[in-house]
Parts: C-alpha cells; sequence; structure tokens
C-alpha cells in the first residue's frame, strides 16, 4: 500500500538468479514465454500511440493507404493543421486555461492542505471526508447546473469560465495530494523557525514553501493535465471556433463523409506531446498519491 | 469560525504563542486554519455543492428552453423520474450499458493489469524499469486522442483492422464496426482497457514487491502451484490494494463520456449506444430537455454514490 521503498532494496529479483545459472529446458522456456509476453504486451500498449505518429507523418493517412511505416513521411499534416486548421489557436486558449488553473488551484489547494495537515480544529475529519466524497462526484452530472451558472455570469465562450470550473475540479484532488506532502514536513523544523523568532507567515515562506515545493509541482502538472485534456465542459461552453481548447478543436477535422486522418492524428499529437512529457516526469508522485498518499493519516 | 477567544486551546494550537498577548494569540491560531481554507471552501461551495444541489433542483421542473432564458422555475413533482422509469429505454438499453459495460470494463482492466503486474514483478529490475515506463505511455495518452486513434484503427473505410480483415480474406466486405451495439461497446472496452490498466499494474505492483518473500518460497517448498500462491498468499495480503484498484475503476467508468461520445453515431445518432452520461447530455443539449437531463445525472450520481461510500468505507478501514 505505501510507497515502495524499503522494499527496493531487493528487487534484485533474488529468485530467477539461481535459475538462470544452470539454464535448463524448463528455465528457457519460461524465459522465452516471459520474453514473448513482455513483446505483445509492449505492442499492445505502444502501438495506439506509435500509430498516431506514424499517421501525422504520413502523407497518405487521409486516403486509407497508411502502412505500417509512413510511406511518405511528410510535415505537411502539420503544417495544414497549424495553418489553415488554426490548432495554433486552440493550442494557445489550453495552455492560458490551464496555466491559469493551475496558478491559482496551487494556491488554494496549498492553503487548504496546510490548514488540514497542520491545524487540529473542530470539523476537521468532516471537511476530509467533504473532500474525498466531492471527488466522486461525477462531473458529467453538473454539465447543466454549471451551464446555467456560468451563463449567469456571461462566462459562457470566454476562457474564464473554463478556468474558474477547472479549478473547482482539480481543487479536490490537489488538497488531498498535497495534505500529505505538508504533514511529511517535520514540525520540529517549524518549531525551530518560532524559536528563531519568525511569525507564522515567515515560516510559512522560509520553511514549509520550499519544502513542499515537489509535491506543489507534481500537483500543478495534475491539474495542468485536468484541464489540459477536459472535453465536455470545453464542448458545452464554447460555441466560437475562435474560443475552442484542443480538445474540442480536433472536431474540426472531420468531415461530412471523410474523415481527414492525417490531420486528426497531426492534431492529436500535438495534444498528447506535452501531456506524456508532464506524466512521465509525475507518474510516480501520481500514482502513489491516488492510492498510498490518499491512506496516510 | 470566531472560535470562543477564552477557550483553552490545546497546547499544539499557540505555536510558540508564549507571549504575553496570549489571548490574542489564540483567537488567531484557531482563526487561522479557516482563514486557509476559506478560499478553497468558497470555490467548493460555489462550483460543486451548489450546481449539485441545483441539478436536484432542476431535475424536479420541466425545465426547458424558456426557463433557461427566463430563468423561472417551473416545478413539476417527480414527473421526471415517472418518465424516466417508465422509458423502456432505460431498461432495455441505457442501464444494460452502463452497468454492463462498467463490469465488463472494471474486470478486464484489473484482470489485466493484475497480469502485467505479475509479469513486472518477475522481470530483473532493469527490464521492470524499462517495461513500466512503456506502460505509462497508454495511461498518459488523453482520452480523447485515444479514443480517435482507436476510431481510425476500426474506421470502415480506412481503418488498418478492416484492411487487415480483408487483405486476409476473412470478411469480404468493409463492415462498420460502429452501428452495431455490441461491437461497439467491444470497442469502448478495448480503449478504456487500454488506457485503464497501467494505473492498476504499477499500483498492484507497488504492493507485490512488499508482499513477504519468504512466504511464497515456503509455500513453493510444500509444493503450492502459481494458482494457489495467488489466491492464497498474494491476493489475501493485498486485499486492500485490490480493493481501492477495483473501486476507483468502478467509478471512472461508469461515467466514461468522451470514449463513447466522440464514437461515431455515440452523440445521440444512435440510441442505442447511449449509457446514463451521455443520455443525460443529449437529452439536455440536444433536445433541450435539461429537466429529463438532470433527472438523468441525478440518477448517475446516486450510482456513484454507492460505489463512492464503498470506497470511502475501504480507505478509514484502511486506516486502522
Amino acid at each position: 500500500m505505501s510507497a515502495p521503498a524499503p522494499t527496493r532494496s531487493r528487487a534484485s529479483t533474488p529468485e530467477v538468479i539461481p535459475q538462470r545459472r544452470p539454464r535448463s529446458p524448463r528455465a528457457r522456456w519460461i524465459l522465452a514465454a516471459k520474453a514473448l509476453a513482455v513483446a505483445a504486451l509492449l505492442v499492445f500498449t505502444l502501438f495506439p500511440t506509435y500509430w498516431m505518429v506514424s499517421g501525422a507523418f504520413d502523407a497518405r493517412a487521409s486516403s486509407g493507404a497508411q502502412s505500417l511505416l509512413p510511406s511518405e513521411p511528410t510535415w505537411e499534416n502539420f503544417r495544414y493543421v497549424l495553418d489553415e486548421g488554426g490548432f495554433g489557436t486552440f493550442l494557445k486558449n489550453s495552455v492560458i486555461v490551464a496555466l491559469l488553473t493551475v496558478l491559482a488551484s496551487g494556491i488554494l489547494a496549498l492553503l487548504a492542505s496546510v490548514a488540514v495537515a497542520r491545524f487540529k480544529f473542530k470539523f476537521r475529519t468532516a471537511i476530509l471526508m467533504m473532500i474525498l466524497i466531492i471527488q466522486m462526484v461525477p462531473l458529467e452530472a453538473l454539465v447543466i447546473p454549471l451551464f446555467v451558472q456560468v451563463r449567469d455570469l456571461q462566462l459562457l465562450n470566454s476562457l474564464l469560465g473554463l478556468v474558474i470550473v477547472y479549478v473547482a475540479f482539480s481543487l479536490p484532488f490537489g488538497i488531498w495530494m498535497l495534505r500529505g506532502f505538508v504533514a511529511a514536513v517535520p514540525e520540529e523544523l517549524e518549531e525551530a523557525a518560532y524559536i528563531d523568532g519568525a511569525s507564522w507567515g515567515r515560516m510559512f515562506w522560509s520553511v514549509l514553501l520550499p519544502l513542499v515545493a515537489p509535491g506543489l509541482v507534481a500537483t500543478s502538472v495534475f491539474s495542468f493535465i485536468t484541464a489540459w485534456n477536459e472535453f465536455i465542459f470545453a464542448l458545452t461552453f464554447m460555441d466560437n471556433a475562435d474560443n475552442y481548447t484542443v480538445a474540442v478543436g480536433l472536431q474540426q477535422f472531420f468531415g461530412e463523409n471523410s474523415n481527414q486522418w492525417g490531420y486528426v492524428m497531426a492534431g492529436s499529437t500535438l495534444i498528447t506531446l506535452p501531456v506524456m512529457i508532464f506524466f512521465i516526469l509525475v507518474q510516480r508522485r501520481l500514482s502513489s498519491g491516488l492510492v498510498a498518499g490518499a491512506v496516510k493519516g | 469560525m470566531s472560535a470562543p477567544p477564552t477557550d483553552l486551546a490545546p497546547p499544539r494550537n499557540t505555536r510558540g504563542g508564549v507571549s504575553p498577548r496570549t489571548k490574542r494569540k489564540l483567537t488567531m491560531s484557531t482563526a487561522r486554519p479557516w482563514l486557509l481554507l476559506a478560499p478553497a471552501l468558497l470555490v467548493l461551495a460555489v462550483l460543486l455543492l451548489w450546481p449539485l444541489l441545483r441539478v436536484v433542483l432542476f431535475s424536479l421542473q420541466d425545465y426547458g428552453l424558456r426557463e433557461i432564458v427566463s430563468g423561472r422555475s417551473n416545478y413539476i413533482g417527480f414527473d421526471n423520474y415517472a418518465e424516466i422509469f417508465a422509458d423502456p429505454m432505460l431498461w432495455q438499453v441505457v442501464l444494460p450499458n452502463t452497468v454492463g459495460f462498467a463490469i465488463v470494463a472494471v474486470g478486464g482492466t484489473v484482470v489485466f493489469g493484475t497480469l502485467v503486474a505479475l509479469l513486472l514483478a518477475s522481470l530483473s529490475r532493469g527490464w521492470r524499469t524499462v517495461v513500466s515506463s512503456c506502460i505509462m505511455v497508454a495511461w498518459a495518452m488523453p482520452a480523447v486522442t485515444g479514443t480517435y486513434v482507436w476510431i481510425w484503427l476500426f474506421d470502415a473505410d480506412r481503418g488498418l483492422i478492416n484492411g487487415i480483415l480483408l487483405g486476409t480474406g476473412i470478411i469480404d466486405d468493409p463492415q462498420n464496426w460502429f452501428t452495431d451495439r455490441w461491437s461497439f461497446y467491444a470497442i469502448v472496452v478495448l480503449n478504456i482497457v487500454h488506457h485503464g490498466f497501467p494505473f492498476v499494474a504499477i499500483t498492484v505492483l507497488a504492493g507485490l514487491l512488499g508482499v513477504s518473500k519468504e512466504m511464497i518460497e515456503a509455500a513453493t517448498v510444500d509444493g503450492a502451484g502459481a494458482f494457489r500462491r495467488f489466491f492464497q498468499i498474494i491476493f489475501p495480503t493485498l486485499r486492500p490494494v485490490f480493493a481501492v484498484v477495483i473501486i476507483l475503476s468502478t467509478i471512472w467508468d461508469f461515467k466514461v463520456f468522451a470514449q463513447i461520445y466522440l464514437m461515431p453515431g455515440g452523440s445521440g445518432s444512435n440510441r442505442s449506444v447511449l449509457n446514463l452520461g451521455v443520455w443525460s447530455y443529449v437529452e439536455s443539449f440536444a433536445q433541450n430537455r435539461y429537466g429529463l437531463g438532470s433527472a438523468i445525472a441525478v440518477l448517475l450520481t446516486l450510482l456513484l454514490l454507492v460505489v463512492s461510500v464503498l470506497y470511502v468505507r475501504t480507505l478509514f478501514k484502511e486506516e486502522k
């Protein structure tokens, strides 16, 4: 359940080594079966991504004549998507929305997580429970009321309307995850700061914040991905193509009868790239945050 | 918010407050957590709790285009719910699509993810790192773009799958995989399992590495086969891990939206593939029946609430 750190010391599988030395026929079969399983797994896992990237570079992807390797490698799909397809605008919109979301939800989540991790107060457990439960609310169920609410605020078709909604969505998980990071900072460090005469605010800036920074980065990446990938609200709130985010903008390349797969895949590649980079950077923290971090008291 | 200032706050809260102004310090330190929480709670209340209440209110109204423009309410009691429950769509199409799909997808994701975790655990450390990093790629793929790739693969005219099947002579004419409810959902399951198994694999792997090697060796010496070792040692030890993984996957799979909505026919034109989430959306934003759509959304929320309560109870049982 908790992080795999203590087990890592003997992770070099002592079980396999004695098997390998004698290389009995049975051991060789097991090894071959394992190699086959790994190969099959990698093909299954990576193929869709490979197909997307290869389609993006294939001049003939849209005509259905694509083979396993791009037959005519080209940048043409990317050029079309960015120039004529207006994908540059969508990318810009998505970056703005995602960065504002990260900034706002990072600040709010940090303050709230300090409160629940460091202070004992009435209703603390009740608030933690509420945050946990609220994470489970299907956002799809809130489209209708939020649509009405954002419309009343005159924020339909504006990027700010999306930002407000995304901040709310990434907040519960952010608080939940940062709570673990704040709790991990030894209280003695804080006390030392007080003894040196620091005020609470000074202690927060100079002691707590630098130590929680890695957690803040992980949380920010998570809210970035949330905002970047979100589809249903972007679809509902925006009806002017100038304000589309990338997830919705992709639909532009679907024709009435024929789908321009080369363009769709070029756009998809542009969307996926930043997410993959960020994701791989924080995946360890993300998966442990979902499970282990949530369990720690 | 304004806690009694004269109260004897526990010593933890005073935080170096051993000053002559103890009384004021105490007030400050009781107020501080609330000050820190206030902005976040405000956002959550306005943007999650209030809409949650509002969707229930909408579901009790005949809320159409007129009401949405004027903002006036139009209560009709439980008529929307009566209409939904009387609609054969719910029982024959939407509920089976939602629940049946969730069961198959969760089962597929968890079983496949566990098998991958077992495979990873048996690899040497170097290979384990390489393979688990590759798996991450599938997890990192955004739902929208991943769905488009699957649509393309199964596209009737230009898809790879049809190309292969035609080329090898298994089928004679291009097959449209998206019109039939079963093949439609088979593709959705493939999409969801592909996207969801890495989380299961990585989480279960972390647990597997913590299972005592001695116990497994002892069982092997005693002649227990791989199956018995898994079900009698590994599974019971990892029970809490499996509980969390299964419940989280269930929550995610109950509310899939983009993966269905984006598929050909998935946005309402093929009514036999609707699930609760898409049905609610289509009734609201395509038919302008926001009241009915809200009632469906409430139904989905209640279903998920049951699963969530299970989740929270598992987590807190863990903590003890």
